[in-house]
Order: C-alpha cells, then structure tokens, then sequence
C-alpha cells in the first residue's frame, strides 16, 4: 500500500479503535465537565453573592421603606429583606431566635440581639432618611421641576488602574490556556508513543510495514490520534465556549472567546511539532516500561517552552516574547499566550503558523527515517545514532 | 514467478547475503533451509523491502519488485503478534485494505478465511482472548487474507502441534493449487521433506544448494544404506556412518559403492534382516551441503 491511501487506512484505524474505548469517552466527558465547573465555579459557589439580612419592622413605616432598604442594601453590598412583625413582642422574639438581624420600631428605633451590625446600621439610617425626606417631599406639593431639582445626582465611579485589572484578568486567560495546552500536547503525545511502542512490543510491526512504507505509517498515527486529540480538544472548547456565553460573567474579558478558537490552532501545531519527537522516540524502544524514559527529554523540552510562554505572558510585547514566537518548539505557546491579550499583528500569526508548518513536514521526513531504521529492531533500545544510519531505504 | 539475483547485503563485518540467487515458481513449495543466522530472514525481509540489499535485484513476474508488486505478496514474519485488543474480523479487515482490497472485497475476503480456519464464531472477539492455536491461524490469515501470489513464510510450522503442522501443511498445498508461488523457512526438515517440491538451502548467505528435492536427491552422488544384522554390533568398514542403533546401521556411501562386498561382510557376521539402498534424505543432503562449506 502507498502512499495518501496507506496513510489515510492508519488514520482510520487509529481514530475508530480510540474513538470507541470507554476510556475516550469517559475522559472527554470529565475533561468538559471540569472545564465548565472552572468557568461556572464563581457563580455556582456564590462568590458573587453578597450576605443577607433580614429587618423585622414594627409600628409606623413608610409604604416605600422596604424597596429603599433593598437598593441601598445592594448598594452597600448586603442583601436586604423586610419582615413585617405584628408587634413589639413578636418582633424580640425573632430577634432573640436569630430569624431576623434587627427590629426597627415605627421608623425612629432599631433593637439588636448584641452588637450593632455597622453595615446594617448604615444601610438602615439611609434608609429612613430617604424616606423621611420623600415624605416630607410629598407634602410639599412641589411642581416636577422643583421635584427634579431636590433630586441627588448621582456619583461616577472610575478606577486609575482599571487596565490593570483588565490585564490581570487576560493574563489567568493566558495562563488557563498555556495549561491547557500543556497538558494536551503531552497527553496526545504520549498517546502516541505508547501507541509506536506497542505496535513494536506486540510484533505487529513487521506485519504492517510489509504493506505500508514507514513513514507513512508514522504519519497515519500521528494524524489519526491527533484527530482524536483535536475531537476531545473540540469538546472541551465548546463546553467552554457554552459555559462563558451562560455564565455571562463581568470577569471574563472579551478576548476569552477567540483565545478558545486560537487554542484549537496552536494545538493542532503544537502537538504536529512534538509528535513526530514522540513518534521517532517510540521506535527506539520495544517495551512499554521503557516509554517513560523516552518521553523525559521531550517533556523537558515541553516544559522549557511553557515557562518560555508563561514569561511571554507576563510581558507580551517584550523580544522574547516575540522571538519565541516564531521559534517552532515555543512558538505554539508563547503565540497563544500574546494571543490572549490581543493585539498581535496578523502577518506574525502568519508567519509563525507557516514557520511550523514547514518545521513540522522537514521533521516528519527525519522522524521517517529514525523510525525506518529503528521499527524492526526488537529488544534493547536502539540508539539513535543506529536508527539514522541502520535506515533501509528499499523503498 | 519470484527471481532473485545476485542479492549481497552487509551488516558491519558481517556479509549476511553473498550473492545469493533463487527463484520461486508460481504453483510450487519451495522450502528455504538454512542455520540460524544463514540469512534466511534477512532475504526474506528484502523481498518485502525491510531490507535494503547492497546488490543484487528482486523480480516479480519480471518487474523489478516495489509497492505496486508487494500488494500481491503475503507474509508472515517469524516474530509473530498482531494488534492484541483488535477485534480479530476487524483486523483481518484492515490487513486486507492495507493489501488493496477495497470495501466488500476485504470483508468477503475475512469471511472466506475466517470460514476456512473455523474462526467464523470468533470474528468479533478480541485476539488477544484466543487460544495459542487460534491466533497461530489468524497470523496465518493476516499474511494471506489478500490471496497473495507470492506467499512468503518465516518459519511458519515453528510451535506447531502435530495437528497444526498437517493443518497447515494442507493450507499450503491448497495455497500452491490456486497458482501462488510459495516460500517458507524451516528447522525441520523432515517436515519439509514432505510438503515441498522445491528446496533452497543457505549457509553463510551463500545458496549452497537449490532445486527441484526428487532431482536433488537423484543427482546427488551419495546414497543412504540401511542395514541390521540380527543379534550382532556388525559394523562395516566405512568412515561415515551416521547412525547405529538396536543393531541398525546407517550410513551415506558413494553411488559407485561395492554393494556386493558390504552385503558379503554383514553376512558373514550375521543374519542380514535389513538391507536398504536409497536416495539420501533431505537432512542428508542439508548437512553434506552445509557441512561441506564449513570444511575449508
């Protein structure tokens, strides 16, 4: 079998055998469902919600008091209810049972069980305040201009460092994507290397590479799991993208969604560059107690370029920053990274994009020959020096 | 037909193939001998481009052997395994589309050989919850699910229980019927006495011997004797024997021998009950030929 034919039946295989295990399944559905819990935590949580407080009221009181208490509560940062008490003796028996915070006698007293609750205080005095006052008002039989004129304007509020915050808020953007990249790019890649080994460790390897020329085999593999990757990476996203669009959080700044697109391209680079190091590193050994030695060096080189990127995300516009990304092994992370604070200019993206791409199919042809020369060659660890020149190139 | 010329491969020091040459013929068994590390895999591997030979050249029909000629070929290499958790239908099904046989062809194709190794009932199962034996016949079918026609075998009969040396013995006959040229490598040469026409034998990369067995065995110059003397430890004056046992004697001796005294002698010490004079067995001819290397 040759070449796209050959390539496109290990793809095939790779994605139905994977696609169907349990564990594909399972691990997608928890991966989505930590993402969203991630995304909805704050709300679910109530860390958005503020405390509540319960006034009983008593006696004489104004029809609009409990609507004001409300909003300047909110305000204030509690959240108030009104209970009506149906006389003084009710209103101390709650108070001392704890079912209300406070009892407030005909607008003019307030009773607490211990201390004073400062807040509630505040938020009570203002209150009757303004209640007092558009009673008062009132009586007045004033015209609507003169209505309009006792009206307080209302304060403006704005913060000096209000870009910082913004900042901060794309950079846990970044740093959520970086790991999530991370962490795909390795989970794949390891996929793929026990898979190389495994064809190796069980001996199926001579009988395919009868039919198919090694490096399309190669190929087949890295394609096929990383498709797999790419579906579950796809789900994840979406649920992502799903839980932000509900969430509707004022803490999500509006580069997240594009971040979550451009994650989906910089994996698909990311995990094409290491896979093939994956893949060539595979061939070497037959036994699968034997991967976690071949995947140490690439994971290093993994984590160089995520601490690379985290740097890049601290300061984006810095030469490193820039530099690293268009260097292959760092360029799929510190891309993304920029990326989230936006602003990168498209001829970059280009650039990188084309960069790796190039990077990956030049790699791919020496990974081919590694594998060639090392596929057949059961038992120890070939080293890589062998692999290169023991390559038979029949084909 | 398969030709292989002049074919050389060096590995360091080591010259695994020098300049061996054979062919394989449409229709025919042909058994490859040879010791460990005679270089039978090694031109094995070659014909299914895992090797890349430093001379010498490989013919189909002719064509100088590539992709397009190996997607009639069938092999079973001697390190067996296959996918452990695949279903053992929907491997077969693969190896036969990595073979060329698109959609209905390679699963009528599974169908045909599952049916044919009594496996119909376990197409669905995983191989890896078949018995030994069992997945012994799937190798077997992954190499020749495409009806191949070249079959090429490395040491096939290798684990094989009496049943399952008859059983394939059988499948290979039928293999050679239906106009596939057939090559398997063997230790045992006894077996290979009986199910092929053809023999090939290697030592040192060199082919020391090839041909059709019955002419092999016909040419050669040496014949085997056989004789018992009842009740004696008679023993004739010639250098080779090969065996003696029970009062047995065994030897290889020229054609031109002088039967005629040899009988007189075993006479004259006893009462001869055995008295055979035939062509040398194959394991004769394999060890003369590849004894006769090692004496320089």
């Amino acid at each position: 079998m040759t070449g796209v034919r050959g390539v496109w039946l290990v793809v095939r295989r790779e994605w139905n055998q994977r696609i169907r295990s349990n564990a594909f399944r399972l691990s997608t559905l928890i991966a989505g469902a930590i993402v969203v819990a991630i995304i909805m935590a704050p709300q679910l949580l109530g860390g958005n919600t503020k405390p509540s407080r319960t006034v009983a009221v008593v006696g004489r009181t104004s029809p609009a008091l409990s609507t004001l208490m409300a909003t300047v509560g909110d305000q204030l940062g509690l959240e108030v209810s009104t209970q009506r008490a149906a006389d003084r003796g009710d209103a101390d028996a709650a108070l001392r049972a704890g079912d209300v915070n406070v009892v407030l006698v005909d607008q003019r007293a307030v009773v607490w069980k211990g201390e004073a609750d400062e807040q509630l205080l505040a938020v009570l005095t203002t209150s009757v305040q303004a209640a007092e006052r558009q009673r008062a008002i009132g009586a007045l039989d004033l015209t609507p201009n003169q209505l309009r004129s006792l009206e307080p304007s209302e304060l403006t509020s704005s913060s000096l460092e209000a870009a910082t915050a913004e900042r901060s808020a794309r950079l846990d953007v970044a740093m959520i994507g970086l790991s999530l990249l991370l962490l795909a790019i390795s989970f794949y890649g390891g996929f793929l290397l026990v898979g190389v080994i495994e064809e190796k460790s069980s001996r199926v390897i001579e009988v395919l590479l009868s039919r198919v020329r090694p490096t399309d085999l190669l190929s087949g593999k890295i394609a096929g799991i990383g498709l797999v990757g790419l579906a579950q990476v796809g789900v994840v996203a979406v649920a992502a993208l799903g839980a932000l669009a509900v969430s509707d959080s004022a803490d999500v700044p509006p580069t997240t969604a594009s971040t979550v697109a451009w994650l989906v391209l910089w994996f698909v680079l990311g995990y094409g560059f290491y896979a093939v190091l994956y893949g060539a590193a595979g061939s070497l050994v037959s036994r699968q107690e034997e991967a976690q030695s071949m995947t140490l060096p690439i994971s290093s080189v993994l984590l160089v370029a995520y601490f690379f990127a985290i740097d890049a995300a601290h300061s984006p516009e810095s030469t490193t920053a820039l530099i690293g990304s268009f260097l292959p092994p760092t360029a799929p992370m510190v891309m993304l990274a920029r990326v989230a604070y936006g602003g990168v200019p498209a001829w970059q993206i280009a650039v990188s994009v084309v960069l790796m791409v190039g990077t990956i199919v030049a790699m791919l042809r020496i990974a081919g020959r590694v594998y060639a020369g090392a596929a057949l060659r059961l038992g120890r660890r070939v080293k890589l020096r062998e692999a290169w020149y023991g390559v038979e190139t029949a084909r | 037909m398969l030709q292989i010329h002049g074919l050389t491969k060096r590995y360091g020091d080591v010259l695994a193939l020098d300049d061996a040459s054979f062919t394989v013929v449409p229709g025919r068994i042909v058994g490859f001998l040879g010791p460990n590390g005679a270089g039978k895999t090694t031109t094995m591997r070659a014909v299914f481009g895992l090797v890349a030979p430093d001379g010498g050249e490989i013919l189909w029909h002719g064509q100088v052997v590539g992709p397009k000629q190996r997607a009639h070929f069938g092999y079973m290499p001697e390190e067996r395994g296959l996918y452990p958790k695949m279903k053992v239908g929907e491997q077969l099904e693969y190896f036969a589309q990595l073979s060329g046989l698109h959609g209905t062809d390679g699963r009528d194709a599974v169908a045909r050989w599952l049916d044919r190794l009594g496996l119909v009932d376990r197409a669905e199962a995983r191989l890896e919850e078949l018995s030994h034996g069992n997945q012994q016949r799937v190798q077997l079918a992954a190499a020749l699910v495409h009806d191949p026609g070249l079959a090429v075998l490395d040491e096939p009969f290798s684990g094989l229980d009496p049943l399952g040396v008859k059983a394939l013995s059988d499948l290979l006959e039928k293999t050679a019927a239906s106009g596939a040229a057939v090559l398997f490598s063997s230790h045992q040469l006894d077996l290979v006495e009986d199910v092929c026409q053809d023999v090939v034998i290697i030592d040192h990369g060199r082919i020391v011997l090839s041909g059709v067995v019955e002419e092999l065995k016909a040419a050669s110059p040496l014949r085997s004797l056989e004789i018992t003397v009842n009740g004696s430890s008679w023993m004739p004056d010639l250098a080779n024997t090969i065996r003696q046992r029970d009062g047995r004697v065994r030897l290889l001796v020229d054609a031109a021998v002088d039967l005629e005294a040899i009988l007189a002698d075993a006479r004259s010490a006893g009462e001869v009950t055995r008295f055979n004079f035939e062509p040398p067995s194959l394991t004769d001819l394999f060890l003369e030929a590849v004894s006769g290397r090692r004496e320089p």
